[in-house]
């Protein structure tokens, strides 16, 4: 479960989000959409604790987040996946995927487990266990991106503009592994541009703009794809 | 052909001195992205401290180099204390700043408390003569390339195979996915500051039966090690032990065969052409799909 309550943030004296509020189940998977600009990074950011709160509570799971440090909140389930697929790149795969179970790191049974179930949902990291994660391709990285995330055993999981800079093909399999990721029971937040891919995959959308919520609805309740872009692409007024 | 061998083997001893230095000035920069102009005190208190140990107070050899190792942490800690956690977040040029003012700082300090006599580190070991081939040396000479490798060796172990070391390496490719790992920048910067400053205090204390230990051996030293890292490639461990060691046998060749006076032009001719030829230093390299 992850709630973002009226959370106001920012970078010194600019504040980029003006009370955001967002709310996502155990299990759902809601899309933030918005441009370039909008707050979805610094969203993400306040979340995980890189940019302060100057207003409002970001709770996981039933528990404030204010006073925790970034690097202690993946031991409390929270992971991101960052944009950009970032990767540890002169690290091998398999050392990169061990990097995300970092804060239980003595735990080596488990560790071993968790690493043959990424392997069995990402066959692909498998074949390329020994590469140097910076020789992938940009469709491997984002599965190695995910799997170094599910390694630290998350129970909300974010996920910033993974169809970014890849083949429509890709973005299919990138899509169909976030629908796996459900069965796992994840929590899951996806920020992205890509208004058809977040329309497949989740069952509640949220429009972001000028740091502030501008529209919410749910998937399925007869949304237009012309409604949403008109609201994404900021042709409509701020109610 | 035997006096060259000789003047390899003296390149070497030196070479692995460099790359003592080096190395550590190499990870502070790779992981933390500090300058940090005070490395060379690090050198210069660790053979003192090593001096002090083992002639004034009269310990074993191995029990000085012990108390070279924890003196020599002890400074890293309190390093990174000054340079890292009270200015960085600040502006990343205040580390460079203040890391100069740190070396002023100890170089006086070591004048106001030691003196400006500068001393040699004698033991029984400089009697002992390796013959290897045509090659002499004393023990206690031959012995700081082995120290050098064993460092080294450990090392690059530590940073592939442990938990600690693959910490390092990630805060160095990608600091903010690190922390989102739940690795603690603080801990990283500490480790990395003592590491960086034994390794340079251990070279300071091999080298004080050398050269001549001073206030001031620092400034040269670190201008040799900036020189080998350049080298080498900006953060790049193998990378500064091949170029200290490819220093240190250039450096003997220039003074053997050209003469004496060039022998500290010649680093820094190289890295005047290196910057020119190939930027990323002669072993560096990317490891990232563009």
């Amino acid at each position: 479960m992850l709630k973002l309550d009226n959370i106001e943030a920012g970078y010194g004296n600019t504040r980029i989000l003006h009370g955001v509020s967002l709310e996502i189940p155990k299990r759902g998977l809601v899309a933030l959409l918005g441009g370039n600009g909008t707050g979805k990074s610094t969203t993400l950011k306040a979340i995980m604790g890189l940019v302060g709160l100057q207003s409002g509570t970001v709770t996981v799971d039933g528990r404030d987040m204010a006073g925790i440090a970034p690097e202690a909140r993946a031991g409390l389930g929270l992971s991101l996946v960052p944009q950009g697929k970032e990767a540890f790149g002169a690290m091998s795969v398999e050392d990169n995927l061990r990097m995300g179970a970092y804060h239980r790191r003595k735990d080596r049974a488990g560790i071993a487990i968790d690493l043959e179930a990424v392997y069995t949902r990402f066959p692909r990291l498998k074949e390329r266990r020994r590469v140097a994660a910076g020789m992938l391709s940009g469709g491997e990285r984002q599965m190695l991106s995910i799997g170094r995330s599910l390694m630290s055993r998350p129970s909300v999981l974010l996920l910033d503009e993974p169809s970014a800079a890849l083949a429509p093909k890709i973005v299919e399999e990138i899509a169909e592994a976030i629908l796996g990721l459900r069965e796992l029971g994840l929590t899951l937040l996806l920020v992205e541009q890509n208004v058809g891919m977040a329309l497949d995959i989740a069952d509640r959308l949220y429009v972001i703009r000028g740091g502030r919520i501008a529209h919410e609805t749910a998937v399925g309740d007869g949304i237009a794809m012309s409604e949403l872009q008109e609201f994404y692409l900021g042709g409509h007024q701020d109610a | 052909m035997d006096l060259f061998l000789q003047y390899l083997a003296n390149g070497i001893v030196v070479g692995s001195s460099y790359v003592l230095v080096a190395v550590g000035l190499t990870l502070i920069f790779g992981i933390l992205g500090i300058v940090n102009f005070a490395h060379g005190e690090f050198y210069m208190l660790g053979g003192f401290a090593g001096i002090g140990l083992a002639t004034v107070l009269g310990l074993p050899l191995i029990v000085s180099l012990l108390g070279v190792v924890a003196f020599a942490a002890l400074l890293g800690f309190l390093a990174e204390q000054i340079l890292n956690r009270q200015v960085k977040d600040k502006d990343p040029t205040n580390s460079i700043v203040s890391s100069f003012g740190l070396a002023v700082v100890l170089q006086n300090a070591a004048l106001l408390v030691i003196g400006p006599q500068p001393m040699l580190l004698r033991t029984d070991l400089s009697m002992v003569p390796v013959e290897i081939g045509p090659v002499y040396l004393p023990l206690q000479r031959a012995l700081i390339p082995v120290a050098m490798i064993v460092l080294v060796g450990a090392l690059h172990l530590l940073l592939r195979y442990t938990w600690v070391g693959m910490s390092l390496r990630a805060m160095a490719q990608q600091p903010t996915v690190a922390r989102m790992c739940g690795i603690r920048v603080s801990r990283v910067a500490i480790v990395t500051f003592m590491t960086g400053a034994v390794f340079a205090g251990v070279a300071g204390f091999l080298m004080s039966s050398v050269f001549m230990v001073h206030p001031l051996i620092g400034n040269m030293i670190v201008l040799k090690a900036f020189t080998v890292v350049i080298l080498g490639g900006m953060g790049s461990v193998t990378g500064a032990a091949a170029a200290g060691l490819m220093l240190g046998i250039v450096e003997s060749m220039t003074s053997a065969y050209l003469g004496n006076g060039l022998r500290d032009i010649v680093g820094f001719l190289m890295v005047v052409i290196v910057l020119l030829a190939w930027p990323q230093g002669i072993f560096g390299r990317k490891l990232e799909r563009s």
